[in-house]
């Protein structure tokens, strides 16, 4: 990366949100949302040009195969839901997103996923239980 | 993970292009080039979903070619070390196992895998635990975590662990763990 002369360049580690300059800031995206967005795209390229086939490239066809695959949530409210649920406990983005996308199903799994959220005392495990019960009220009534 | 952040790229078009339909020769453009591409910084663009900004164009000297700089917006998989996702098994042998999430592909040396998991050969390939309640094996779904990433121009291959807690086999083919 862009790193200056004579300045180490910081490694990152996602378990620490250590993301680097470019990524500290940016969006992340859960994969269910990931998967409105190019399950879009896709329709809109299948309507509106007749060379479709050509115009998608492998890398797109993949993400999408991945992200229908491994989205816990289809239905658009849900996934709103889900970002309003984790947003509301002072995540930050990445942490909203690896949990939205693996779901934990308890406390233990959450805090090993990720194990952020446990330092600095800024989640206890009431709260995290909270939280995942939450989720799980989203996905029996998607 | 993927994410959705800002880019910026100049594009050059041949003035044959100029006329009502500049714009919309830019945006495809744009796409045709920056879909599918993968730069070890930004990781995989997987999708342009808006195009924010075209600035002034600037005649480049000698060729008539026009530079006009773009900002767009875009879906990007940029895989990161110590991160947590579930894959897709690719390929199994007596190394390890090979799994993709997304457009990535991960390598998960035997070195890495839980070592009651041994390796099975036979016409599926997989590896198991001694009372085979656990078998992975082509086409299973497995969490993993990344604990390196080789970054080269146009290419991002990781290795990846499934030797630690909540890790490891989650679905697989047909169903069941």
């Amino acid at each position: 990366m862009a790193g200056k002369p004579g300045q180490a360049i910081e490694e990152e580690d996602a378990r620490e949100l250590k993301l680097g300059e470019d990524f500290v800031k940016a969006k992340c995206l859960m994969n269910a949302e990931v998967a409105l967005i190019l399950q879009r795209k896709y329709e809109q390229l299948q309507t509106f040009s007749e060379d479709a086939p050509n115009q998608i490239s492998q890398v797109f066809e993949k993400s999408l195969q991945y992200v229908k695959r491994f989205s816990h949530y289809q239905n658009p409210n849900a996934v709103k839901q889900v970002r309003d649920v984790l947003s509301r406990n002072q995540l930050a983005e990445f942490e909203v997103c690896v949990i939205g996308n693996l779901c934990p199903e308890t406390v233990e799994e959450a805090k090993a996923l990720v194990p952020s959220i446990a330092k600095k005392g800024r989640m206890d495990d009431e709260k995290i239980e909270q939280m995942i019960q939450d989720l799980a009220t989203i996905k029996t009534f998607e | 993970m993927f994410f959705h952040i800002y880019l910026e790229r100049n594009m050059q078009l041949h003035p044959r292009h100029f006329g009502p339909h500049l714009r919309d020769k830019l945006i495809s453009k744009l796409i045709q080039d920056v879909e599918g591409t993968c730069s070890g910084r930004h990781g995989f663009v997987v999708a342009v979903t808006a195009v924010e900004t075209i600035g002034q164009g600037l005649i480049r000297d000698g060729t008539g070619y026009v530079t006009f700089p773009m900002k767009y917006q875009c879906v990007v998989f940029r895989p990161f070390k110590g991160e947590i996702l579930e894959s897709v098994v690719t390929m199994v042998n007596k190394m390890g196992f090979f799994a993709e999430a997304g457009p990535v592909q991960i390598f998960v040396s035997n070195h890495l895998i839980p070592d009651d998991m041994v390796f099975q050969s036979g016409d599926v390939p997989s590896y198991e635990t001694s009372d085979g309640s656990v078998r992975i094996q082509k086409d299973s779904e497995v969490r993993l975590k990344i604990v390196g990433t080789r970054v080269d121009a146009t290419e991002i291959f990781c290795i990846g662990t499934i030797k630690d807690d909540f890790l490891g086999l989650i679905g697989n083919p047909g169903g069941g763990a």
